[in-house]
């Protein structure tokens, strides 16, 4: 039976830091998103060759969805959202690619030998998740006070009436349930991808996982694109005037 | 938290990753091919602009020159008017100096014929006088003063009966 583990599993220390298998494939991940964008931007022309053209298409297309959403406010924000979406994408693919979950070693743990996988999906990490809701909720708050002041504060803080009071409190709740939400829904997806292809490949391991491959190749997508998306949703409402929401 | 596997140094690594990445995506990429396509949307519309331009202009010179080919059209056919009146006026004076010029050649032929006329007249004349003198004489030479005499004066009354 495959290991199968909710917690990413720790492979090392560095400077005293522990270096969990999430943590090594998101330097993975990093390392070829980055390494990808130099070639792609290295020599920008107006005719642009296949690498450019397949960049172009990719930031313009993100440029051009957020811009949907985001209207004017895109150019401010556009960084971090379209960072969100190709660091969750590139994660949760690298997490598909052959050898991450297979590849590790054996250790004792309270007796019994265990084995510990080299390289789990980045996202498959709910520090990773956890670490990316964090980020956007925080800039979310940040962007909401810088914009519209202490008029911000009244939307959880309001006493001109008891509604608006309760109102204010499950706005407060809502904040904090959105970190859960989104490191959850995105943690929750691709770990039950990845058990899914583990538990596929351990019953049948010719052919069968690669429906399921392309499957969660989409999931991937998705993912990016709704962590992404709501994040963009969020913002906007943050910077909305506070008569807009009441 | 454990069994979940969440770690505040993993997490506070997994933060500053993405930062990391934040900052150089945006210097690497997203800075560089916004700037790319907005310099492509540019060009594209200043070509488009351009190609609006060329085509007013376009335009334009189809206008004046279909101005110029009838403003030429109506100029060729005034000029071939002027030069069929031209012509006519041409036709008349020489039609007229051509009548003239036959009637004073009519004329002066006429003149040199009277001329020849009486040029031929004289000499006949003449000439009719020296064959009457030397028939006269021959005639005469076998005659008597007064035979000749008599037939002089019957000559003479006969030339002035006839006159």
């Amino acid at each position: 039976m495959p290991h199968i583990s909710l917690a990413a599993e720790t492979v090392g220390h560095l400077f005293g830091v522990p270096i969990t298998n999430g943590l090594l494939t998101t330097w993975i991940g990093m390392a070829a998103v980055v390494t990808l964008s130099f070639l792609a931007t290295r020599n920008l022309v107006l005719v642009p060759g296949k690498g450019q053209l397949v960049a172009e298409i990719l930031i313009g297309g993100l440029h051009s969805l957020f811009a949907s959403v985001m209207k004017s406010q895109v150019k401010q924000f556009f960084p971090l959202l379209a960072t969100l979406f190709i660091f969750i994408l590139s994660l949760n693919w690298v997490g598909l690619l052959p050898g991450v979950g297979t590849i590790g070693f054996r250790e004792m743990k309270e007796g019994q030998t265990a084995f510990v996988p080299l390289f789990r999906a980045g996202t498959a990490d709910l520090n990773t998740t956890l670490a990316l809701a964090l980020i956007a909720i925080v800039v979310i708050q940040i962007v909401g006070f810088r914009t519209l002041g202490t008029s911000y504060a009244k939307k959880f803080i309001n006493l001109t009436s008891p509604i608006y009071f309760f109102v204010g409190i499950l706005e407060l709740v809502s904040e904090f349930s959105k970190v859960i939400s989104f490191a959850f829904r995105l943690f929750g997806n691709i770990f039950a991808g990845e058990v899914l292809l583990t538990v596929i490949a351990f019953l049948i391991p010719i052919i069968a996982p690669i429906p399921f491959l392309g499957l969660e190749l989409f999931v991937g997508i998705i993912q990016a694109l709704v962590f992404s998306m709501l994040t963009s949703v969020f913002l906007l409402n943050a910077t909305a005037a506070h008569n807009e929401h009441t | 938290m454990e069994q979940l596997g969440i770690q505040p140094q993993a997490l506070i690594m997994q933060v500053i990753n993405f930062t990391i990445l934040v900052v150089v995506l945006t210097k690497l990429l997203y800075k560089p091919i916004l700037g790319m396509l907005d310099k492509r949307r540019k060009e594209i519309e200043e070509g488009v602009k351009l190609t609006e331009k060329l085509r007013l202009e376009e335009e334009k010179l189809t206008l004046r020159r279909e101005k110029l080919l009838d403003e030429a059209r109506s100029d060729a056919r005034r000029m071939l008017e002027e030069a069929k009146a031209a012509g006519k006026e041409v036709e008349k004076d020489v039609i007229a100096a051509a009548g003239k010029e036959a009637a004073d050649i009519v004329e002066k032929a006429k003149a040199d014929a009277q001329r020849i006329h009486d040029g031929l007249a004289d000499e006949i004349r003449k000439e009719s006088a020296t064959l009457a003198s030397e028939m006269v004489t021959r005639i005469l030479s076998g005659l008597t003063v007064a035979e000749q005499h008599k037939i002089v004066a019957r000559n003479l009354k006969e030339i002035s009966k006839s006159n």
